[in-house]
């Protein structure tokens, strides 16, 4: 497919620090979700779903895995002839000293050469942050038909929390004239979903003066946002409807994950037109055995099951002892669950091993565990 | 790296799978739920460094071609090497002249142009798992001209019927080889893997039309028992045949127990198949499930017990699935009861409340039927 003259660069830098030990080693976009995904999954499909061909990660804090996970782009049907998606880590540079991305903003600043390289007509960044699914070519329409210099998806929130975001008050045509971050008094219910749709030779020249300003963060929101606003720019919302999610925290990962079994229809992965793409590891269907039971789970390929699973999800090569009570949990690669081992509201993280007859969580917490390191 | 081209093969008509068959080559039939019998092979020899393959098929190429692609999940790298689908085209008068000798020969110049000295051949409808490295590496210091793959079975009288044997003198020579008739338990089944010299095998070919041209690969090496030197290798692992539908259903059932599927899967030397990118399976509330297989993508929320589920399957509330073999896309509706049964692709078996196979044979529900 020809590409629309849109390319992609997707913000994976982030640690996610209140992910604990879950990005540890990997940044938060290569975190796991939902069986057999990585976060970053949903951005990429979304991406080869809406018929975008080049797109660019920007990496920052632990990317070596992330790396070698997205290089290439064969697992989102990506590495087509003229597409590819393309890792760029922060670089020493002729003229400047090497450095890490200061912001956002200058994430993309550093790459212009890349995308020039491509000469697009419009950018779309896009975080790699967010469980979604969405069609950027409506997006873009979008943009277009407004004549817009930028367009910004928004989700309409519940008007009580509007102020945990960063909102848009917008005029009836759904430009937008303010934007106010996480604003004690909101105006207006709609939040920045984190995702732009820039005129490129636009943002292109905002980046360069951006980048000779010393007092800015060289961050979208708290910059560029403002600069086009009080320039009078055309900025438009996109209001999105349906399943986001920012899975920040373990508790609203362990939700996130609960959502496949008891929200299916919100974000339903089993829909053919609208698949989400991942590395495929070879391994065999999973397998229930003669004690085995399951209800109301999400089970990927590669589990061997002799125990009791209820309510969780289990990603590839988990194993469950007989006797062995999983319920409410969320299980990582990996996973060896010994005999009679019971675990209530857990995460447990990739490789970890629970010793037979082992204890883990409390059906009566509150808050979600995350079980990182081998139990006894 | 192995030095040799591996020739994957199509299985003679001792071979004859009802229904199943005559809508797809029996390598790209479905197995265990994700893979096809094709997999078996491929995977065994990217695995084993080879890096030429050819695929020859006598009919319907359809489903092994989107199946294949350019076999990249095989592995391969497709500038050092290659998957080739070879697929005659030729229309014999009779169907008795479509063996693999002809579909060789019509391929020889492909055969002639790769560089590596030595071939592998092994059959479409076997599922096994072995380094065919080491078996080259054996062939060749023994010095044989041509190397048999076989395992030797203690239930021959029931399963492996119409396989061929081979009978070995003790030092492993190959003195005949025979059609297994049920007449004894212990046989040495032929697992129809030939490793020979590219040099041997392309004269065997020109050997075989000229003394018949109904002649398959295996009676032109049985011909040549006495002329030449021809050995065994022993395989030990598992092996499956599949030679009709009820082999085919026995061998799914098999692989349900983790011990022998353990047996078929090694993490160190893996089974590549092409993802269909389905996402993991979803059970539901009423779900209920025991000794059972279960692909990515279904949805499940009956009772499934001592069945193979294939993938993105729908299985209904109080649906009751037993001893089944369901491949990819079936909706088993609600309350249907379903026994002893491969369910071909995409069936729906929705108002009728029972299907059931008759004690030993399973029954077959015809790919994409409404029932």
């Amino acid at each position: 497919m020809k590409q629309q003259n849109m390319l992609a660069m997707i913000l994976a830098g982030g640690r996610g620090t209140r992910l604990e030990a879950l990005t540890k080693k990997v940044a938060k976009p290569a975190v796991f979700f939902g069986g057999k995904y990585r976060i970053i999954d949903f951005p990429l499909s979304n991406c080869a779903n809406s018929g975008i061909d080049v797109v660019g990660v920007l990496t920052q804090y632990e990317s070596i895995l992330l790396n070698s996970y997205v290089a290439g782009g064969n697992h989102w049907g990506l590495n087509t002839k003229d597409g590819g998606v393309f890792v760029l880590p922060p670089r020493e540079k002729d003229d400047t000293e090497f450095g890490v991305y200061r912001g956002t903003a200058d994430a993309i600043t550093q790459n212009i050469d890349f995308i020039d390289g491509y000469n697009p007509d419009y950018v779309l960044i896009l975080s790699g942050d967010h469980i979604y699914k969405m069609d950027y070519a409506k997006m873009l329409k979008h943009h277009q038909e407004n004549d817009a210099d930028c367009t910004i998806a928004v989700l309409p929130v519940p008007m009580e929390e509007a102020s945990r975001f960063g909102i848009m008050n917008t005029d009836e045509s759904d430009r937008i004239m303010e934007f106010e971050e996480k604003p004690k008094q909101p105006k207006s219910n709609l939040a920045s979903m984190g995702i732009y749709i820039f005129n490129w030779k636009l943002l292109r020249k905002m980046l360069i003066e951006d980048d000779k300003k010393e007092n800015s963060h060289h961050d979208f929101g708290k910059d560029i946002i403002p600069t086009l606003l009080a320039d009078h720019k055309r900025l438009f919302a996109w209001r999105f409807e349906g399943y986001w999610k920012d899975v920040g925290t373990i508790d609203s990962l362990w939700e996130a994950n609960m959502d496949l079994i008891y929200k299916s229809s919100e974000l339903d992965l089993h829909d053919p037109q609208w698949k989400i793409y991942t590395e495929d590891k070879n391994v065999s269907p999973h397998c229930v055995g003669e004690d085995g039971e399951v209800k109301n789970s999400f089970i990927n390929q590669g589990c061997f099951i002799d125990g009791k699973v209820e309510g969780s999800v289990l990603f590839t090569h988990v194993n469950i002892g007989k006797k062995a009570v999983v319920k409410d949990s969320v299980v990582f690669p990996n996973v060896q669950i010994g005999e009679g081992a019971v675990l209530n509201r857990v995460m447990v993280a990739e490789g970890v091993k629970i010793a037979p007859n082992a204890v883990v969580g409390d059906p009566n917490s509150e808050k979600i565990e995350l079980i990182a390191k081998n139990v006894r | 790296m192995c030095n040799a081209l591996g020739i994957i093969n199509f299985p003679g008509s001792n071979v004859q799978i009802r229904g199943m068959e005559e809508y797809r080559p029996i390598g790209a039939f479905s197995f265990l739920g994700r893979f096809r019998l094709i997999d078996f092979p491929i995977s065994s020899m990217t695995n084993s460094g080879i890096e030429d393959i050819h695929v020859h098929l006598k009919n319907r190429p359809r489903s092994i071609i989107s199946h294949i692609g350019t076999g990249r999940h095989y592995n391969i790298n497709s500038k050092r090497g290659g998957i080739s689908i070879l697929y005659g085209e030729n229309k014999p008068e009779s169907e008795f002249y479509n063996t693999d000798i002809a579909s060789f020969k019509a391929n020889f110049r492909q055969i002639d142009k790769c560089t590596k000295e030595y071939v592998v051949i092994a059959p479409s409808n076997m599922v096994f798992s072995i380094d065919f490295d080491e078996v080259l590496k054996e062939h060749i210091a023994s010095g044989a001209d041509v190397t048999i793959v076989y395992k030797s079975v203690d239930d021959a009288k029931s399963r492996f019927i119409d396989c061929d044997t081979v009978t070995l003198n003790k030092q492993k020579g190959i003195l005949a080889i025979e059609k297994n008739r049920g007449n004894a338990k212990n046989k040495n089944i032929s697992m129809e893997i030939y490793v020979l010299s590219k040099k041997l095998f392309m004269t065997l070919v020109d050997d075989a039309l000229k003394i018949s041209s109904l002649y398959w690969f295996r009676d032109i090496i049985n011909e040549k028992c006495d002329e030449l030197d021809i050995r065994g290798f022993q395989y030990k692992g598992f092996l499956a045949a599949i030679t009709d539908l009820t082999s085919y259903y026995e061998a799914n059932m098999e692989l349900i127990n983790h011990e022998v599927a353990n047996e078929l899967f090694n993490d160190e030397w893996p089974v590549y198949t092409r993802t269909s990118d389905s996402a993991p399976t979803r059970y539901y509330e009423e779900a209920e499930i025991k000794r059972s297989v279960i692909s990515n993508g279904c949805d499940i929320a009956g009772h499934v017990e001592n069945t193979v589920v294939g993938r993105g399957c729908v299985i209904g509330k109080d649906a009751v699935v037993t001893n089944a073999v369901l491949l990819p896309g079936c909706v088993i509706g609600e309350g249907v009861h379903v026994d002893n049964c491969v369910v071909d692709k995409e069936a729906r078996i929705v108002t009728v409340k029972n299907v059931k196979g008759i004690c030993g044979s399973p029954a077959y529900v015809r790919k994409g039927d409404k029932i």
